[in-house]
């Protein structure tokens, strides 16, 4: 098995999905997933956010290929992630909210174990692995065990774990959720670098709003049943008006309706030399 | 937390000075009984001296130790592949799963007495004998432990291997084996002590080979001595084989420390 030869992430396309869940104990139906339509442009990096239920965890287990659609359909470029579940070896990687690194693997281990599931070359897989983790600022703690490191160190582990597969795909479920703000922060900024340098499309489930702006390029707003309340190019808004889109999401999460803010078109810039999006980074 | 942490940290072959005070004192009323049980109306070869036992001990012949030995790691080696194997196919397969169950559950019930009846009624070979009755005693006892841990392996870093699509061989490599280790460790010392009494009883019926064997023709010759000498051999033969468990456990599980 090698690695897949990639010509760049393909595009996302969700059409009318759906994914309904029977309860264990009454046997109810539960709609997680409601007919949502969403397309995601290669390189492109969205957060999702919503509140808590709102199917954000439940669209990304099925972005994984671990759940199957029960309606509509759900493709990275013309393959299906659950159907055509082995393609995707290598070409998705993921980052959870808690760190899910093995205890009895040395942080060296953990981030190379990926690189082993794809049988690439002990040597190659020491070296790509030991490079993420440089970057990430732990080539100090390489042979430290996941019990030997702090929460932060534990999430950079496992962020080198997702980078050294140069994946297409980039899944973060709360990645930063669980850190204090400064940790967050740093690691936000770090995430979004190294996507932006391998080039994967980046899809950052959230419920924090701070986290949304600071790191999508597109903000997708998800209500009941993640049906897709607001689509929000964030460059197209001033960087002075973020707290008015703070507010209007906020707004927006809270009715589970479109805020009217996020329906008319966004603030003029100011013409004070305003920064433009490409300049957030 | 504290007690615990100290309990785990003293090695198994460490006796501590209470445990040497209770085995004095154990000698020293044994010793006493033996001088005493004319005078008590006990026949005198049902209570030996130490002196009496230390030669019986003199002349325990290695080979039977090795013999014993050897069945009991054969033995426990073929129900650990069994049940690992079959423990894997079970977690795989839910149908499976359900077929198997209530199979496991039946063979745990058996009592060790029939399973050496059955053995000596339907195999001629005496040392095939011992080893069915030594796997069909200890394989499910592999087995419902695997399958225990594998199950209690935390769902999420089930979740998290998954997403990097592993194949099935990997995936138990990788992580389920790995995660098992404690529970593997565990479970090699409870079937060794399990496997130790198994096989003595099981090498009392046919056998001219081994401790059990041993113990048999001690009880012919009415010889407490010779019993008291092999069942101190099969106690140490234990704590050696616990011993070696424990090292092995050291080693492979030194991350947690």
């Amino acid at each position: 098995m090698k690695v897949p030869p990639s010509g760049g992430p393909p595009p996302i396309s969700v059409r009318s999905l759906r994914k309904v869940f029977r309860q264990a104990t009454s046997g109810q139906a539960v709609v997680a997933i409601d007919r949502l339509d969403l397309d995601i442009a290669p390189r492109e990096v969205v957060a999702i956010v919503g509140q808590t239920g709102c199917g954000k965890s439940t669209f990304f287990d099925l972005m994984i290929g671990l759940e199957a659609p029960s309606d509509g359909t759900l493709r990275i470029g013309d393959k299906s992630p659950y159907h055509d579940f082995d393609f995707f070896r290598g070409r998705i990687a993921t980052v959870f909210q808690q760190d899910r690194l093995l205890p009895w693997r040395t942080a060296l281990e953990n981030a190379k174990l990926p690189l082993e599931l794809l049988s690439v070359p002990e040597d190659e897989q020491r070296k790509r692995a030991l490079s993420w983790l440089q970057r990430l600022g732990l080539a100090n703690f390489a042979n430290a065990y996941p019990h030997e490191l702090s929460g932060g160190m534990r999430q950079r582990v496992a962020i080198a774990r997702a980078f050294a597969l140069q994946p297409d795909i980039l899944l973060a479920d709360e990645a930063f959720g669980h850190l204090d703000e400064v940790t967050a922060a740093e690691l936000r900024e770090t995430f979004l670098t190294l996507a932006r340098e391998c080039g994967s499309t980046a899809i950052l489930i959230t419920h924090q709003l701070e986290e949304a702006i600071s790191v999508g390029d597109r903000i997708v707003v998800f209500g009941k049943s993640a049906k897709r309340l607001a689509d929000i190019h964030v460059e197209s808004w001033p960087k002075s008006k973020y707290g008015l889109l703070r507010e209007a999401i906020q707004a927006t999460l809270q009715s589970d309706k479109p805020d009217v803010r996020l329906t008319q078109p966004p603030p003029p810039r100011s013409s004070t030399g305003e920064r433009g999006p490409n300049e957030r980074a | 937390m504290a007690l615990e942490e100290h309990r785990e940290a003293v090695p198994s072959l460490n006796f501590p000075r209470q445990t040497l005070v209770s085995l004095l004192v154990f000698a020293i009323c044994w010793e006493a009984l033996s001088h005493l049980s004319p005078y008590l109306g006990i026949p005198p070869f049902a209570i030996p001296g130490f002196l009496t036992i230390a030669k019986s001990v003199a002349h325990v012949t290695p080979i039977d130790i090795a013999v014993t030995l050897a069945r009991v790691i054969a033995a426990l080696l073929a129900s650990f592949v069994l049940g690992v194997f079959l423990a894997m196919a079970m977690y795989r397969s839910e149908t499976l799963d359900n077929y198997l169950h209530p199979m496991i559950r039946i063979l745990m019930a058996v009592p060790v007495v029939s399973w050496i009846l059955f053995a000596v009624l339907w195999f001629p070979g005496v040392e095939f004998r011992i080893c069915f009755v030594l796997v069909i005693v200890c394989g499910p006892v592999f087995l419902v432990d695997m399958l225990d841990a594998m199950r209690n392996v935390p769902r999420e870093l089930r979740h998290m291997m998954r997403s990097f699509r592993p194949t099935t061989p990997q995936f138990f490599r990788k992580l389920m084996l790995p995660a098992i280790v404690p529970t593997i460790f565990t479970s090699w010392k409870v079937n060794i002590s399990l496997a130790i009494r198994v096989v003595t009883i099981a090498e009392l019926v046919g056998a001219v080979t081994g401790i059990g064997h041993q113990l048999s023709v001690a009880q012919e010759l009415f010889s407490v001595s010779d019993v008291f000498a092999w069942t101190v051999v099969l106690v140490a033969l234990l704590f050696l084989l616990e011993a070696l468990v424990a090292a092995a456990e050291a080693r492979m599980l030194r991350w947690r420390t």
